[in-house]
């Protein structure tokens, strides 16, 4: 089996539509079955180039399949030890276990935040999201997880200090790549049950810890409250494209509370129901009435039969079971 | 208000001239017939009625709904009947009753006439299907019968011989003469005769076309009338009768069996198992000749008969002796003998036969709706093991045939007939199963033109008496079976009358006779322990004697303790012409069921008669012998009192009981031929068994616990909102957790418990800031806890890191027992403030996608966790059975590993079902019981079409109308509307990526609340069903093997082995791709027994350790971040309470070579070079075009350097 594994390895192409594909040799263990010991993970390594271009992609790379276990520092220490020292700025993820916390936002918003925001770091509470607050390192709950996971098969784009970096590092890979020079990985240590450990003791944070978080987090809170207010009243103020005007929580002076509007149709509509003629009075209405009721009932027969044949379609035919 | 009428297609024929051979499956005939008449019947109602009337053709028949003025839907069908006739004189009917009112009665389809729609159509295919296809079978069938009856007509008479001489002359001629025992005498001075027969017939089921095709094999009977001259006036008397009667019958065999003419293999039989009355068996003989018919599966019994009046009906009562003891004379005072109602019933039926006859057939053509009635019968006696004959009951198809004929005949004393011939067929069946649930047959003897005649009172059998034909029609029935077919008549009516679940399975299809779903307890011994012997004269009434006997000794002593006691025992063998009455075979095992009531069944202790009752008690001590004690109790009564022991917890009081009063009063030892099982499968779970009168004995503490807990924060002072409630919302709460609560496991889980504060306007009106005052609540709650009772320990942690508008933190309590609580906080303003941001549309489609799963998670653990636990808790203590019964069943799904798949919930939806729905069985009451009719539910549920229901509140006599709209009992609207929920969720998702089972109860119309975003997977539910369906194949071979000794046969080889339960519960782990081992220190073991530890060692670990340890699940946390890691490529299975393995298939998407992409989302390999090579544009390196698959060898790699220690070792299938 190994030597087929290795045959098959021979096979392995060097790149793919544009990727580099960059063989890791992985730690080995006993407790694996012979078939996986000579396995090797293979990252797909390019240049960064995405759909929006930012000013930092041209000193990233761009790296799809990383390990679960990478993070920003093992993959440092990948480029840094292995591939020609080239120093990494920083790393960006696509995924994480767990996942991050998701903010809700508003649609309008997040339009406008992809484009020229990025990098740009606004005043906190000027940025308003749809609940909560953006919380900074005392308003945000402690963390319960040491060190965060990729999911598999995720992308990872590190960007390098500077250009030069970036395009020594490229031209490593490819150089190790054409050579079949053995890169090893080195994961994240503290994995297994000493993580699972730290997890356990970290999910009881001290209550000091605890309140003290709760204390910045409330007084966050409300300015952002303010905020969001100052928003709303902009919204009920200014029409939309379409001309029309939101109808948003807050604001007396708006044109209605969408509460009271409902409130209001529904008791339009027990006025009308009450103030209607009986619908028994005239003759017509109760052979109508009848009509419908036999049509009804004609129906429902109609629906089980169908039902019925279906049921027999499905089972085959009833039989008594022996 | 007229309603739609609809005529059925008549599946009968009203002409014998119809009824040409092969005519039987020709449709198109019929239905020209019934077209026809629709033409003729609308012209008249189109004269009186201006709606058009719509025609539906269906292949089996024509459907007209006619507007019928006269059709109203609320009156009771007679008087629709009587109206219509009255208006209907137009047509040129002979009977009162006609087709044209029989299709309006038809076209009311309310739950009056047949239940609903989907019942009627159900059971009109069932009808079609089980009619036997007569056709082609039919015709050698009947030329067989004509031949055997013109050999009969020519055997020439014989001059009457002597007892002596008659046995000679026809040993000669290799027939043995079945005289019935005991033997006649050789002295006796009558002469038996053979003369030409009088008439022979037809009869049975055969002519009447009522046979239904679920018979093994059909049986035709032929009866052949022995004339009048050859008995004289006191034939019936002392077996004379029997004894002529069976040297008749070795006459006709003879003759049979000399004939050139046909080839059959003739045989012997006894008549419903009846010893007196032998009959002759006619096989088809294999030869293939034109005689035979061996193709058409019917076999021929030739019966014998009298005409009527033969001996003076007077005589023959069921109160008069027809068996003087010896040496009596003839004018003796006979009324002090005791009356011989078997022997006097069996020779009435020879003298009924035609009469009989007769009177189904006048029956059928006056009431349209009997012969389906018959049919239906038929099936719910067939499906419920019930036959004519002795020993499987005494009721079988002529007896139900007969009861419904009987029964609707008006009572000359109260000029009103119990049914109505205007009856539906489902009506008919229906009011029979009423009338023979309600009357107590056995204490008010039912008399039909026979007031006359009073029946001695404490004879205990069943009796129903036809005056016309002076009969005893239920004459072969014992009190045992009696009391069973009770039982059955009112589970079914109980079933019928719930008109919002569709009972037609329940009631037609399923074998409801299967013992180990139907009962709970059995005792399997062979006949040799009855010690009857088999060479005495009466066997067979000795026998039935015994059985009698040891029924009526095991009700005295079980009391209340049981339901039913029922017997089963194999039919006796048919023997060739040539040999002498076979003796019973004694290896043959006699089968006695028990039916326990959970509640009772192992009660310690029995109360008999006070002291100064001296006659009832000197009869309770004679009963019990040296069991009876008289004891002084806490009430200060002084009563006679039997105390059974409950040290040795292997030998249940039942059977403890059984084998004391069985060795008593019939000195049956059991030795290692005899088997009790009862409860087979509790001990696989602890505390399976039910302990004293509730199956929730074991959760009590804990339950305890959690009320001294709640009051104590009631009672905390300064909190700074009132509380509203805490509720329960765990498994262990409900009793449904497969491992009991101990107190201090160090690494259990926590009960988790829902406290809701009063309303108030302080909240702020933010999700994530609702959950950062919770966490300010629960700082401040431990707080005072921690003061006010300093042994509580608290602590405070968090959850849900990735959801910010879910909850995010509980308080965990360690009460001074030491149990441990988790407590979250509700606050109802979330469901509000999460459907806002749902329907608002400025809000980005991630945000709201993740508001829509904060919702259901909100429901789901603040709303419908507490309500469900709410409700189990009522059904476990209503049903002591049910906890014990759903542990059972989750450790099947964890054994199975399947547990990861189903939420708890769901799973006690499931066990729930069984009970609130137990049809066609009465409410399981162990634990086996309970969990294997789970399993043959699970194994029949066709998921994909059918939503599962169950509605809480059935059987409880809770008043609706005081409770909360959620907690009502459903409607058919409301299992109408979960229908069309269902089926829109079908719609949807037709690959069922989403819903997959879909679980509606009546506090949750939903549905979706527990199987939500593929819990379980398509492919996990198929394995749940397929594991389902295998576990039933191993219970039906059982029980085969069970019947196969039953009838003393021995058992194949290969199903020797005892059966063992524990084979339901191993998982095959080939079926996978992945196994990871892990660790003893990291699994736990499964605790089967339910052996206590030792407390003090317990108290020994301290509660700081307590703390670290508490909650703590390595391999939990494992497997979950393998679950987020491989999502989409690798499906895990694990058995959640051992932990000892994990399994994993590969997503087949993901095994195959596919093109290369970017983002796979799984670790990928790219192989394959495919495509030409070119030099890269951008890279100086080779590229190529590739594919991708998963890259097996890194995964596993990847698994083990995430699992660190906790992975020992890897296997890849």
């Amino acid at each position: 089996m190994p030597s087929e594994i290795r045959k098959e390895q021979n096979k392995i192409p060097e790149s793919v539509s544009g990727f580099a594909i960059f063989p890791l040799s992985l730690p080995s263990f006993p407790s694996l079955p012979k078939t996986c010991a000579d396995a090797k993970h293979y990252l797909y390594i390019k240049p960064h180039e995405p759909a929006h271009p930012t000013a930092l992609d041209e000193r990233s790379l761009f790296i799809s399949n990383v390990p679960f276990d990478a993070n920003e520092g093992n993959l440092r220490a990948l480029f840094a030890d292995q591939l020609g020292g080239s120093r990494v700025a920083s790393v960006v993820f696509d995924s994480s276990v767990p996942a991050a916390p998701t903010l809700k936002r508003w649609r309008t918003d997040a339009g406008k935040k992809d484009g020229e925001q990025r990098g740009k770091k606004r005043k906190r509470d000027e940025e308003i999201v749809a609940e909560g607050v953006v919380e900074d390192e005392t308003s945000s709950l402690p963390k319960i997880w040491p060190g965060e996971l990729r999911r598999s098969g995720g992308c990872a784009v590190v960007v390098f200090v500077d250009r030069g970096s970036m395009k020594g590092a490229w031209k490593e890979v490819q150089k190790v790549i054409k050579e079949r020079r053995e890169v090893q990985w080195k994961g994240s240590e503290g994995l297994g049950v000493e993580r699972y450990r730290k997890h356990h003791a970290m999910k009881y944070p001290p209550r000091e810890a605890l309140q003290a978080s709760i204390n910045a987090y409330l007084s966050q809170f409300n300015r952002a409250e303010l905020a969001r207010n100052r928003l709303r009243a902009k919204q009920r103020s200014v029409p939309d494209e379409d001309g029309f005007i939101t109808v948003t929580r807050g604001g007396r002076s708006g044109p209605a509370r969408l509460e009271q509007a409902e409130k209001k149709k529904a008791e339009l509509e027990e006025r009308k129901k009450k103030s209607g003629v009986k619908d028994d009075f005239y003759r017509f209405q109760t052979r109508e009435k009848r009509k419908e009721a036999e049509n009804e009932l004609r129906k429902k027969f109609e629906a089980d039969r169908k039902r019925v044949e279906e049921m027999r379609q499905r089972r085959g035919k009833i039989r008594p079971e022996v | 208000m007229a309603s739609p009428a609809t005529k059925r297609r008549k599946l009968s024929y009203s002409d014998e001239s119809d009824r040409s051979e092969g005519g039987y499956d020709n449709h198109d005939s019929d239905n020209l017939h019934s077209q026809g008449e629709d033409i003729e019947r609308r012209d008249i109602e189109d004269t009186d009625d201006s709606m058009p009337d719509v025609e539906y053709t269906e292949e089996g028949g024509s459907y007209s709904i006619v507007n019928a003025e006269n059709a109203a839907t609320a009156s009771p069908p007679n008087n629709e009947v009587e109206s219509h006739t009255a208006s209907a004189h137009a047509k040129a009917d002979k009977t009162p009753y006609t087709r044209q009112s029989m299709s309006l009665r038809d076209g009311v389809y309310t739950s009056e006439v047949y239940k609903s729609n989907v019942f009627k159509l159900q059971v009109d295919e069932l009808l079609q299907q089980v009619k036997p296809k007569y056709g082609k079978k039919k015709v050698p069938a009947e030329n067989a019968m004509r031949i055997l009856k013109s050999i009969i007509e020519q055997l020439p008479n014989r001059t009457p011989l002597s007892i002596p001489e008659a046995r000679a002359s026809l040993k000669s001629e290799g027939v043995v003469i079945p005289f019935p025992n005991p033997q006649p005498s050789k002295d006796a001075k009558y002469k038996l005769q053979y003369d030409r027969p009088s008439s022979i017939n037809a009869t049975g089921s055969y002519p009447l076309e009522i046979a239904t095709q679920t018979e093994d094999s059909l049986s035709i009977d032929l009866v052949v009338t022995m004339p009048k001259a050859i008995f004289q006036e006191k034939d019936y008397l002392n077996y004379r009768y029997f004894y002529k009667r069976a040297y008749y019958l070795a006459c006709i065999a003879a003759g049979i069996k000399t004939s050139k003419r046909g080839a059959f293999s003739i045989s012997f039989g006894y008549l419903n198992g009846n010893h007196l009355q032998p009959i002759i068996v006619i096989r088809p003989s294999l030869h293939g000749d034109i005689d035979d018919f061996a193709s058409s599966n019917f076999q021929i019994h030739i019966l014998l008969a009298i005409p009527e009046k033969t001996f003076a009906e007077s005589k023959l009562l069921p109160i008069s002796n027809s068996i003087r003891p010896k040496g009596m004379e003839d004018g003796a005072e006979t009324q002090s003998l005791s009356p011989t109602p078997f022997y006097n019933g069996s020779i009435q039926s020879d003298a009924t036969v035609s009469a009989y006859l007769k009177l189904l057939h006048f029956t059928s053509s006056k009431s349209d709706a009997y012969k389906d009635a018959c049919v239906l019968g038929r099936l719910w006696l067939k499906q419920r093991g019930f036959g004519s004959s002795v020993r499987k009951g005494g009721f079988g198809n002529f007896e139900w045939a007969a009861t419904v004929a009987l029964l609707l005949e008006p009572d000359p004393g109260t000029a009103a007939a119990v049914l109505s011939p205007g009856y539906s067929s489902y009506q008919l069946f229906k009011a029979t199963l009423q009338f023979l649930a309600t009357h107590n047959l056995s204490e008010y003897p039912y008399r039909l033109y026979a007031h006359d005649i009073i029946f001695p009172k404490g004879d205990n059998t069943p009796v129903f008496f036809d005056g016309p034909r002076k009969m005893n029609i239920l004459f072969k029935m014992m009190q045992w079976s009696y009391s069973r077919l009770q039982a059955e008549a009112q589970t079914t009516i109980q079933m019928l009358s719930d008109s919002r679940f569709d009972q037609f399975e329940s009631t037609f299809i399923l074998k409801t006779d299967i013992v180990k779903y139907h009962y709970d307890s059995t005792l399997e011994m062979p006949l040799s322990k009855l010690q009857v012997d088999t060479n005495s004269d009466n066997y067979f009434p000795y026998l039935n004697e015994t059985i009698g006997n040891i029924h009526k000794i095991l009700i005295r002593a079980l009391t209340d303790r049981v339901d039913i006691i029922s017997f089963a025992l194999a039919d006796e063998d048919n023997w060739p012409i040539s040999s002498n009455l076979p003796r019973e075979n004694q290896r043959k095992t006699l089968l006695i069921n028990f039916a326990t009531n959970p509640i009772t069944a192992n009660r310690t202790v029995d109360l008999g008669p006070t002291a100064e009752n001296k006659r009832e008690a000197a009869s309770f001590r004679q009963f019990w012998g040296e069991k009876a004690e008289l004891r002084r109790f806490k009430d200060g009564s002084i009563r006679e009192s039997i105390v059974w022991s409950t040290k040795n917890t292997s030998v249940l009081v039942l059977e403890q009981i059984i084998s004391f009063i069985l060795g008593k009063h019939l000195s049956l030892t059991f030795t290692e031929n005899a088997r009790f099982s009862s409860d087979t499968f509790a001990h696989l779970v602890p505390f399976g068994r039910i302990q004293g009168q509730s199956g929730i004995v074991p959760f009590v503490p804990l339950l305890n616990n959690l009320a001294g807990l709640e009051q104590d924060i009631r009672q905390l002072e300064h909190l700074p909102l009132q509380i509203r409630r805490i509720s329960a919302a765990d498994a262990l709460l409900r009793y449904s957790a497969i491992e009991i609560p101990t107190s201090v496991c160090p690494n259990s889980t926590p009960a988790s418990i829902v406290l809701q504060f009063e309303g108030s306007a302080r909240w702020p009106d933010d999700l994530c800031a609702i959950q950062r005052t919770k966490i300010a609540f629960l700082l401040k709650l431990s707080d005072l806890l921690s003061a006010a009772k300093p042994s509580y320990v608290t602590r405070i942690g968090l959850e849900n890191p990735s959801q910010p508008s879910q909850n995010q933190s509980y308080l965990d309590i360690i009460t001074p027992q030491r149990f441990s609580f988790r407590l979250r906080i509700h606050h109802d303003r979330e469901a509000t403030l999460l459907d806002r941001q749902l329907k608002d549309k400025s809000l980005d489609g991630q945000s709201r996608e993740s508001a829509a799963s904060a919702l259901a998670a909100y429901k789901r653990d603040f709303l419908q966790t507490p309500a469900h636990t709410q409700a189990l808790q009522a059904l476990c203590t209503r049903f002591p059975a049910l906890s014990p019964s759903i542990r059972l069943t989750k450790r099947w799904f964890s054994c199975h590993l399947l547990s990861p798949h189903f939420s708890s919930e769901f799973i006690e939806l499931l066990v729930a079902r069984t009970f609130l729905q137990p049809y066609p069985w009465p409410v399981p009451s162990c634990a086996t019981t309970g969990f294997l009719r789970t399993l043959a539910w699970i194994a029949r549920w066709d998921w994909r079409h059918v939503p599962l229901v169950v509605d809480f509140s059935i059987g409880s006599n809770m008043n609706n109308t005081g409770l909360e709209p959620h907690s009502r009992a459903l409607s058919t609207e409301d299992i109408e509307k979960i229908r069309m929920r269902f089926e829109a969720w079908r719609q949807i998702d037709p690959s069922m990526n989403r819903v997959v089972v879909f679980a509606a109860t009546n506090l949750d119309n939903e549905g979706t609340t527990w199987t939500d975003r593929a819990k379980p997977e398509k492919v996990v539910a198929a394995r749940m069903t397929a594991l389902a369906r295998a576990a039933t194949d191993v219970i039906r071979s059982e029980e085969d093997n069970m019947l196969t000794r039953m009838k003393g046969k021995a058992i194949e080889p290969r199903n020797m082995g005892q059966f063992v339960s524990e084979t339901l519960f191993i998982s095959r782990v080939e079926d996978f791709d992945i196994i990871i081992h892990l660790p003893r220190k990291y699994s736990r073991a499964r605790k089967i027994s339910s052996e206590p530890q030792f407390k003090n060692l317990q108290l020994q670990q301290g509660t700081g350790e307590l703390q670290t340890t508490l909650g703590f699940g390595p391999a939990q946390l494992f497997v979950a971040e393998l679950r987020d890691i491989y999502g989409e490529a690798i499906l895990w299975f694990w058995d959640s309470e051992s932990f000892n393995i994990i399994v994993g298939l590969w997503n087949p998407q993901v095994t195959t070579a596919r093109a290369w992409k970017v983002k796979a989302s799984w670790n990928s390999l790219p192989t394959d070079i495919h495509r030409a090579e070119k030099k890269s544009k951008r890279t100086n390196l080779t590229d190529q075009m590739a594919d991708m698959r998963v890259n097996k060898g890194a995964i596993c790699n990847e698994i083990k350097r995430l699992g660190g220690e906790l992975v020992e070792r890897i296997e890849i299938n």
